[in-house]
């Protein structure tokens, strides 16, 4: 059973207090973000981000296997999220926690139900052999704002992997070695990102953005909108707490398109460093085959 | 102090006899991260530095941590969880068992005028029994004198956390010359007032007027902290914040 | 994939755990967090020591059979070094996070789930022991730990020190070595046929590998043979000493 250490009457006031007065702990406006840091790893697929001293680490795979029986043309996608002891004692393996099963759902209706990865595109032979994506998601370290920090290590995760070539011929599946063929990467469809804005005040007059664990401790209220760069929603997520003012949370989602605005560039420039240097022979120009949207 | 050699020791090293003070009254006092095998081995439990002391004739590891193990005579924040008949139940450190306070132990109390803490109140609190058998017991006022000396029960302000090595640096006597660390004088050097209690157990106390203070206090120790900054770096932490503030 | 042949390791990576490391060596990654003393659970608490428990979280899947096995493998190791006795009632919580394991270039590998139980041990167990003396756990010692394979070439067989996918996948053996600070043997497992004199050599070369002696770079070049590996003794101890200079910088 999880023993979360609760913040002292004094920290709860002051931080209250000072976010009153506008001032964080850490002198971040109410709508910035923490440096957000993100590294691939050697192997195709594994993506490490740090947005303040929160980790997480997200590693794509696939592998062969049989479709869903109502599903034939379409593959299996799933991404695991299990909270250890390493993020917060407060966590215990196998117990899940409420902040591990939002996240959990968050990351689902976000990534997975909005389509964006193309799982049409990850069958092989319909009804009997389709790829199996599968991303876990480890927290290394939790110092708040887990949702927006895997989210993004996910998406990162998936643009960064490359599956094995396949190929048919007479209804007999190949399927190339790194070795023998260059993997391909995955069909992705557009790019999805969360902003949380957590809310203070008896009613919840004030909003910040990327709220740190003592921040959120002391939160009334939150809020995660899940969109991506050219503004299409894909979820909102305001699961109780003190009600927030409507025209409130349509400045907080504009706001939002900005910051994934931001966030999208970051990527892209990442994974564009990341290919340029791995590919510093040149042959990358022969072989991407993703759609450019 | 500067001692001939300061050798860094991992656990299970072997000490070189040399190394060991002698006296001649007084018996070796080994202080945190050694051991005693009797008869005569002296091993450390933690990699450090180790350091002695010929005036007092006691030997230690110098190391940084951020986990706190209750020791007698600690100067602490402790955090009350709960009240029981004729006892405070205060937490020492996330995700320890809880100290234990007397209602009584502060100064001029009786069962009718004692203080009331409220569960998540601060105390700064002087630790008298500490052994791993049993729950480590606080006091809130000096058993000798009956006055309270700075203990007792820590209103307003904010409570920041810091390693145990820059508590404890903090708490010296000269914490400038033997700690290095001068982050506080220099604040308040700027015209910044404050209070500030430090608990050994890696928790600093912070209280003032102006919120912003409190905070520009908090994010000074915090650097100092996590980018290990020697005094000259502290300086310019400090003139950096506050031309930030103003 | 180019492996690293030299161990790397950085302490203090994650900011909110007790003591943490990241290790690697041989294609292995691993990053450990290590909490306590704190407090156990009724249900695991021991009244005169300290629980060890050690979780590992493998890189791709959910954990099964195989992490349990290695836990316990570690559990058992750990608690002999860290002076549990000093901490009744207590709980000391090690989570092995696996980042990532070598790569079999020449083989379409399905997801593996940490089939390759051995080799990863020594890694674990560095790790592990890296981030207890980060988080100043007291402990009577340290450990390190190797892994040699009995791989045959021709008519005879020969000791390969972190044998690569490919050693492992002909050698006709797989042994896993710990020692402590104090040359004792910590850990010992096996897997596959081998003989007593096998073992033997195989004791042998780990322990050349484990406790070399702190002797200065002119004199201990003398180890010659394709089965000399990294001297783990001395790369902890420098490890150690970067730390805790910057940790003493204010002295």
């Amino acid at each position: 059973m999880p023993r979360e250490a609760e913040p002292s009457l004094n920290e709860k006031q002051f931080l209250l207090q000072a976010i009153q007065e506008n001032l964080r702990l850490d002198g971040r406006e109410p709508d910035q973000y923490r440096p957000l840091g993100l590294t691939f790893g050697d192997e195709h697929g594994v993506a490490d981000v740090t947005l303040g001293k929160t980790r997480v680490l997200a590693r794509a795979s696939a592998e062969v296997t049989v479709p869903y029986a109502d599903r034939p043309l379409d593959g299996v996608f799933t991404i695991a999220t299990e909270l250890s002891p390493m993020a917060s004692p407060a966590f215990e393996v196998n117990r899940p926690t409420e902040t591990e099963v939002l996240l959990s759902r968050l990351l689902e209706k976000t990534v997975r139900r909005s389509g964006a990865l193309d799982t049409e595109s990850l069958c092989l032979v319909a009804g009997q052999k389709c790829w199996s994506v599968r991303v876990d998601v480890h927290v290394l370290s939790h110092d708040g704002n887990l949702i927006d920090a895997s989210c993004f290590a996910v998406v990162a995760a998936l643009r960064h992997f490359r599956k094995p070539d396949t190929s048919i011929e007479g209804g007999v599946l190949t399927v190339y070695t790194p070795a023998e063929r260059e993997p391909v990467p995955l069909g992705w469809l557009h790019s999805p990102f969360c902003v949380t804005w957590s809310y203070f005040g008896d009613e919840g007059e004030t909003a910040l953005l990327d709220a740190t664990r003592a921040e959120e401790q002391v939160r009334v209220g939150s809020c995660t909108i899940s969109l991506n760069r050219h503004g299409e929603i894909c979820q909102i997520a305001k699961l109780g707490g003190t009600p927030v003012d409507a025209l409130m949370l349509l400045q907080c989602t504009s706001i939002a398109l900005a910051k994934v605005k931001e966030i999208s560039s970051l990527l892209d420039r990442k994974l564009d460093e990341d290919t340029k240097q791995r590919n510093k022979g040149g042959r990358a120009a022969e072989l991407t085959a993703e759609n450019d949207r | 102090m500067a001692a001939t050699e300061q050798p860094i020791v991992l656990p299970g090293d072997a000490i070189d006899p040399s190394l060991i003070p002698t006296h001649k009254k007084q018996p070796l006092r080994l202080g945190p991260g050694l051991r005693h095998i009797p008869p005569s081995y002296i091993v450390p439990t933690v990699a450090g530095q180790l350091v002695t002391d010929q005036k007092k004739n006691s030997m230690w590891i110098e190391y940084n941590s951020t986990r706190y193990i209750p020791s007698a005579n600690d100067l602490v924040i402790g955090q009350v969880q709960r009240s029981a008949t004729d006892l405070y139940y205060v937490n020492l450190s996330p995700y320890t068992s809880n100290a234990m306070l007397p209602h009584l132990a502060f100064e001029g109390a009786t069962k009718k005028t004692r203080p009331q803490l409220a569960a998540g109140a601060l105390v700064y609190a002087r630790v008298t029994l500490a052994n791993r058998h049993m729950d480590a017991e606080l006091e809130c006022v000096s058993a000798t004198t009956g006055k309270a000396e700075g203990l007792g029960p820590l209103v307003g302000g904010m409570a920041f956390d810091v390693s145990l090595g820059l508590a404890r640096r903090l708490l010296m006597a000269r914490s400038r010359e033997a700690g290095g660390v001068e982050v506080l004088e220099l604040l308040g050097a700027e015209g910044l007032a404050f209070e500030t209690a430090v608990g050994r157990n890696g928790r600093v106390w912070v209280s003032s007027d102006s919120a912003k203070t409190i905070v520009l206090v908090g994010r000074a120790l915090r650097e100092t902290d996590e980018g290990d900054l020697g005094v000259e770096k502290q300086r310019k932490l400090v003139k950096k914040l506050i031309r930030g503030m103003r | 994939m180019a492996i690293s042949t030299e161990p790397e390791a950085a302490l203090s990576v994650l900011p909110r755990a007790d003591g943490s490391a990241k290790y690697s060596h041989a294609g292995y990654t691993v990053t450990a967090s290590v909490n306590g003393p704190i407090e156990a659970q009724r249900r695991d608490e021991h009244a005169y020591e300290a629980v060890v428990d050690v979780i590992v979280r493998p890189a791709a899947g959910a954990g099964g059979t195989r992490e349990r096995h290695l836990e316990s493998i570690l559990q058992s190791s750990l608690s002999q070094i860290i002076l549990i006795k000093n901490f009744p009632r207590s709980l000391i919580q090690i989570v092995l996070q696996i980042e990532s394991t070598p790569e079999n270039d020449y083989v379409n590998t399905k997801l593996v789930q940490a089939s390759l139980n051995f080799p990863i041990i020594p890694a674990l167990l560095q790790t592990a022991v890296l981030a207890l003396l980060s988080a100043a756990v007291p402990m009577r010692a340290t450990a390190t730990a190797s892994v040699v394979a009995v791989v045959p070439e021709g008519q005879t067989k020969r000791m390969v020190v972190d044998p690569s996918p490919r050693d492992l996948d002909i050698a006709k053996s797989v042994h896993v070595l710990a020692f402590t600070s104090h040359d004792e043997l910590l850990l010992a497992e096996s897997e596959g046929d081998f003989t007593v004199k096998e073992w033997d050599d195989v004791y042998e070369t780990a322990q050349r590998i484990c406790c070399r002696p702190a002797t200065t770079a002119e004199t201990d070049m003398a180890i010659d043979d394709e089965a000399a590996g990294p001297d783990m003794r001395h790369f902890l101890r420098s490890t150690m000493e970067t730390k805790i200079a910057a940790d003493l910088h204010w002295k």
